[in-house]
C-alpha cells in the first residue's frame, strides 16, 4: 500500500497485543482513526489506554500486532513515527532543571526544518508562558501546556494525547482546550486522545472507543451509540424478574418492583417485547448520555465477570 | 450560545439549534455574518468537526449561506426557516415533559392544567394575548 494514498486511515491499530507477565493489558486490538477526526479512548483504569498509546508512540513494543501512523510502523521505524506525531504524554518527563526557554530551543534543535516558530510563538503567547521560568517550577497547568507547545510547534498531523487535561483546575482546562481547538482549527490534526471525562469525548471527539480488559468494546460514531442505547425502566407487579431479556441487553438491575434494563440496537419493538411480559406493569423509554451509556456497558462487563 | 455535553441531543444538533434561535430572537438578521468555524468552535469548545456539521445541516435548510473566502451569512428567508425549526425545537421538549409526566402517572387533564398554568406564567392570563 502506498503511504501517500489519501485514503488511508491517519492510526491504524492491527491485532495489537501486549502481555506483561500473566496480565493480558493489550488484547487483539484494531481500529481505525481516519485523517482528519478526533478519536477519544475511554475505559476504566487498567484498561490499556495509556498501554496502547505508549505503543503507537513507539515507547513499548507489542507482544504482536501493528501500531501505524500515517502508513508508517511505530514497532519498525519509532523515529519518524515521532516525527510526524505531537505527544503529550501522561506524565511529563521535561528537564527539571531547564528554563522554558531553553527546553524549547532543545526542542528546536531536534526538529530543525520541521520546527515552526511561528506557531511556538503564538503558543507561548496563548498560554502566557515565561521563558525564563524553571520547568520545576511551573504549576501541572503551566506545565501540561508546555508539553502541548512542544507537542505542535514541528506541525504534526497527528496529536496523541493521554489524559491531558487530568487533574486540571477548570480555567486551566479550558485554556488548554482552547490551544488545541486553536491548532485544530487551522491544521485539522487527527487526534487520539485518552480521558475519563466524558463530557470532554462529547467536546472533541467524532467517534468513540471504549477500552475494557484490554479489550476494545464499542467503537464508532458517539451520536449513533447514544441514539441506539435506551434505558427501559419497568414496573413489576410483583417484584419478581422476568427470566427473559430482549436481546442486546448490557446491564439490568432489579430493586423492588423497579427492573431497569440498558439495551444497545434499541428498537421499539424491544420495549414491546419487555411489555409483553408476564407480570409488567408499566414500560418506559429513557434517553441517555454518553457518561450513563458508558457506565452501564462497563457495569455490565463486570457482573458478566462475576457470574463466570 | 450554549451547549450541554451531557444531553443525549447530538452536540452538532445543539449547535445548529442555538443558530437558529438566536437567528429566530434577530441577534443575527438577514444579510449579516454567523460566527466563523473558528470563533464558535473555540467559545463553545467543541471540535470545530462538529461546528462544521451544524453549518452544513443549517446552510442545507437555507438558514446561512457561505460566500467563497468571506464567510457565513443570514439567508434573507433566514428568519423566516428558523420560526419553523424553533417549532421543532420546543415539540421536543413538550415531547420530555409529557414522558416525564407519564412515568409520574399524570392524566391528560392534569398535564393540561399544567400545561395552562406554565402558558399563562409566560404569556400572562389571556386578555393582552401575543
Amino acid at each position: 500500500m502506498s503511504t501517500s494514498s489519501c485514503c488511508e486511515p491517519a492510526i491504524e491499530l492491527v491485532g495489537l497485543t501486549k502481555r506483561f507477565g500473566a496480565t493480558l493489558a493489550v488484547d487483539n486490538l484494531s481500529l481505525e482513526v481516519p485523517r482528519g477526526s478526533t478519536l477519544g479512548l475511554i475505559g476504566p483504569n487498567g484498561a490499556g489506554k495509556t498501554t496502547t498509546i505508549r505503543i503507537l508512540m513507539g515507547v513499548l513494543s507489542p507482544t504482536a500486532g501493528d501500531a501505524r501512523v500515517l502508513g508508517t510502523s511505530a514497532v519498525a521505524d519509532p523515529t519518524r513515527v515521532k516525527q510526524r506525531v505531537g505527544y503529550v504524554p501522561e506524565v511529563q518527563h521535561i528537564y527539571r532543571w531547564m528554563r522554558v526557554g531553553q527546553v524549547i530551543g532543545f526542542c528546536r534543535s531536534l526538529y530543525q526544518e520541521s520546527w515552526n516558530e511561528e506557531t511556538c510563538r503564538s503558543v507561548l503567547d496563548l498560554f502566557a508562558l515565561d521563558p525564563h521560568k524553571k520547568v520545576k517550577h511551573l504549576s501541572k497547568g503551566m506545565l501540561v501546556k508546555l508539553s502541548l507547545l512542544l507537542a505542535i510547534s514541528h506541525d504534526p498531523d497527528v496529536l496523541v494525547l493521554d489524559e491531558p487535561m487530568s487533574g486540571l483546575d477548570p480555567i486551566a482546562r479550558e485554556e488548554f482546550l482552547d490551544g488545541v481547538l486553536r491548532t485544530l482549527c487551522e491544521r485539522g490534526q487527527t487526534v487520539l486522545f485518552s480521558t475519563h471525562t466524558l463530557d470532554d469525548v462529547q467536546r472533541m471527539a467524532d467517534t468513540v472507543a471504549i477500552l475494557y480488559e484490554g479489550r476494545l468494546l464499542v467503537h464508532g460514531n458517539i451520536e449513533q451509540l447514544v441514539a441506539t442505547t435506551k434505558r427501559i425502566r419497568v414496573v413489576l407487579a410483583n417484584g419478581s424478574r422476568p427470566d427473559q431479556v430482549p436481546a442486546g441487553t448490557v446491564w439490568d438491575r432489579l430493586d423492588g418492583r423497579e427492573w431497569l434494563l440498558t439495551v444497545r440496537d434499541f428498537a421499539p419493538e424491544k420495549a414491546q417485547q419487555v411489555r409483553a411480559l408476564g407480570g409488567v406493569d408499566h414500560v418506559e423509554v429513557i434517553d441517555l448520555g454518553l457518561e450513563d451509556v458508558f457506565k452501564d456497558i462497563v457495569k455490565g462487563q463486570r457482573l458478566k465477570g462475576v457470574v463466570q | 450560545m450554549r451547549i450541554d455535553p451531557r444531553s443525549h441531543v447530538p452536540i452538532y444538533l445543539q449547535i445548529a439549534d442555538e443558530v437558529r434561535a438566536a437567528v429566530a430572537a434577530g441577534i443575527y438578521r438577514p444579510g449579516e455574518v454567523i460566527p466563523s468555524l473558528r470563533v464558535l468552535a473555540i467559545d463553545l469548545q467543541v471540535n470545530p468537526n462538529t461546528v462544521q456539521r451544524a453549518y452544513d445541516e443549517l446552510e442545507r435548510e437555507g438558514l446561512i449561506y457561505s460566500q467563497r473566502g468571506k464567510g457565513l451569512y443570514v439567508a434573507e428567508q433566514g428568519a423566516a426557516s428558523a420560526h419553523r425549526r424553533a417549532l421543532d425545537t420546543v415539540s421536543r421538549a413538550f415531547d420530555q415533559g409529557v414522558r416525564c409526566a407519564q412515568a409520574a402517572g399524570m392524566s391528560r387533564t392534569q398535564l393540561d392544567e399544567v400545561f395552562q398554568s406554565a402558558v399563562r406564567r409566560t404569556y400572562g392570563d389571556g386578555s393582552q394575548q401575543a
